[in-house]
């Protein structure tokens, strides 16, 4: 009779790395002696002192996309590399880890997802705090309605002069950031005005109210999509900035980066 | 009724002296439990939590709160026991004798002073070390350090004058130690102050903002960034870093057209 342990040790045969998704402390401990494979460790940070380690900024729902970011994540990083198959260990259903999957490291279905947060202009604290925002407006919406809204984060500069305002800017002399729950409020307020709000590498909120020009020649994205989705996409392929959209029509948070979707989240699931 | 006024009469006053101390240690340790309640109120075992002066206490087998409280009952016993020696008259209310007394509250300052510059510097060093606990860098240890022994030092000077040792040296070499480092933080920062006070202006007044084309000292670009200390103008693939002092000095030019 065959042997579980046997039958399902097949996933984890030969991988070049095991990749264990925010490991709990004593999780890890039990790792740490082994040889053989090496042990990478994406979480949001090393608590556990990892020695190879990826930062993970979104606690992704969807398990695809954490797993997907953590290789990209460990490629970017020199720990992994093309053709290696690595063994995933994350949490699906509860909080501790529950599921081991076998994945092959290819650099053909890169998606950016990484480079997203990790290689944008902006800080990638500023980017996942915008994240959060969107994803909180997301959820909740505005006094309850669906409300769309389009945050264009770094190379504020450019993103200026390539976009006029609608009306005053709110956020003129003022000096805040996002990040701040003052601040969060404060955007979430201004969500229901039309056009773009602007924000730095560095996450102070330039604008709100801004049109975006960007010249939209040769923008790909899916089909489908409204004219604030094609403004964020045309922006970020005009200048280094990333573009972060929440859908009014089905709710969805799309990141946008060098005129190309790379991420797209259902603030549902947060 | 008692007469008390009898009590006052030569044969009596050995009476009144057990009285008085009597009086005296009760008053003591009532002080001494009511200080601990006041200070457990006050939240001082929280403050104190952690910083070494209380892990030393507690390996003693004594708390912060605890000692402090029985610093109060022993200045209490200390100052009753000399009153009823007084009034036994026993053959010792000399010159020495007054001097002791009056030295009493003195050491009780005193030592009051240094625990609590102990547990002043224990903390303030915690607080320190955990602000820059984000910054990566092992020299940095050394601040907190230093930190925590400049309080030291200075609760030592005043626990010392306070029990009328002369402390003259000790307050020139402190004074030659702020000055040095007043002089070598002044000279160190000086284009850090510079910029942070020109940084001040920029981010209020917003002379120009992000998004103006500006040119400063023959550098020409969009302005991406305002921050205290510098202002970061980019062009086509030069992006450049300039202290806010270096704007205030040249002026800058904002480009229209």
């Amino acid at each position: 009779m065959a042997d579980l342990t046997d039958l399902f040790g097949k996933i984890v045969d030969d991988v070049d790395a095991a990749f264990l998704f925010s490991p709990s402390g004593s999780y890890y401990e039990r790792f740490a002696d082994l040889a053989e494979p090496d042990v990478v460790v994406v979480a949001p940070d090393n608590h556990v002192g990892a020695d190879n380690f990826v930062e993970l900024p979104l606690e992704f729902e969807n398990v695809k996309d954490r797993v997907r970011f953590g290789l990209e994540g460990a490629i970017d990083e020199g720990i992994a590399e093309d053709g290696d198959v690595v063994a995933c260990a994350t949490d699906v259903f509860d909080d501790s880890i529950d599921t081991v999957s076998r994945v092959r490291v290819s650099e053909e279905t890169h998606t950016g997802i990484y480079d997203l947060f990790a290689n944008s202009r902006a800080d990638p604290g500023v980017i996942r705090d915008v994240f959060e925002v969107a994803i909180e407006l997301g959820t909740k919406g505005q006094k309850g309605e669906p409300v769309g809204a389009l945050f264009v984060v770094g190379d504020a500069g450019k993103v200026m002069n390539k976009s006029r305002p609608l009306s005053y800017n709110p956020f003129e002399k003022s000096h805040v950031h996002v990040g701040d729950p003052i601040v969060n409020v404060m955007l979430k307020e201004f969500s229901r005005l039309d056009g773009a709000f602007v924000i730095s590498d560095s996450g102070k909120i330039v604008s709100a109210y801004r049109y975006l020009e960007p010249s939209a020649e040769g923008v790909d994205i899916p089909k489908g999509l409204g004219a604030r989705h094609m403004a964020a996409g045309a922006v970020t392929r005009d200048t280094n900035a990333t573009a972060i959209v929440l859908s009014e029509s089905d709710g969805l948070v799309r990141a946008f980066k060098g005129g190309e979707l790379i991420l797209e989240l259902d603030p549902e699931e947060y | 009724m008692v007469d008390w006024q009898v009590l006052l009469e030569e044969e009596y006053r050995i009476v009144l002296a057990l009285l008085i101390l009597l009086g005296g240690g009760i008053a003591g340790y009532l002080l001494g439990r009511l200080n601990r309640r006041v200070l457990r109120a006050a939240g001082v075992p929280e403050v104190v939590e952690g910083t070494p002066f209380e892990r030393t206490a507690r390996s003693l087998g004594t708390t912060t709160v605890s000692l402090v409280a029985r610093i109060t009952s022993w200045f209490i016993y200390g100052v009753t026991i000399l009153l009823a020696l007084n009034t036994a008259e026993l053959p010792l209310s000399t010159q020495l004798f007054w001097e002791i007394t009056l030295f009493i509250p003195d050491l009780f300052v005193g030592a009051l002073v240094f625990i609590l510059g102990f547990v002043v510097a224990d903390k303030a060093e915690l607080l320190v070390s955990e602000r820059l606990r984000s910054v990566k860098l092992p020299e940095v240890n050394v601040i907190p350090r230093i930190v925590k022994y400049s309080i030291v030092y200075v609760a030592l000077l005043v626990a010392l004058s306070q029990i009328r040792i002369h402390t003259l040296t000790l307050v020139v070499l402190f004074a030659a130690y702020v000055a040095a480092v007043i002089v070598f933080g002044v000279v160190a920062f000086w284009d850090l102050l510079r910029s942070g006070a020109a940084g001040i202006y920029l981010l209020l007044n917003q002379p120009y903002g992000i998004g103006d084309e500006i040119r400063v000292a023959e550098n020409q670009g969009i302005v991406q960034e305002v921050d205290l200390f510098v202002t970061r103008v980019e062009n086509d693939g030069e992006e450049f870093i300039i202290p806010n002092h270096v704007v205030m000095r040249n002026g800058a030019v904002r480009v229209r057209n």
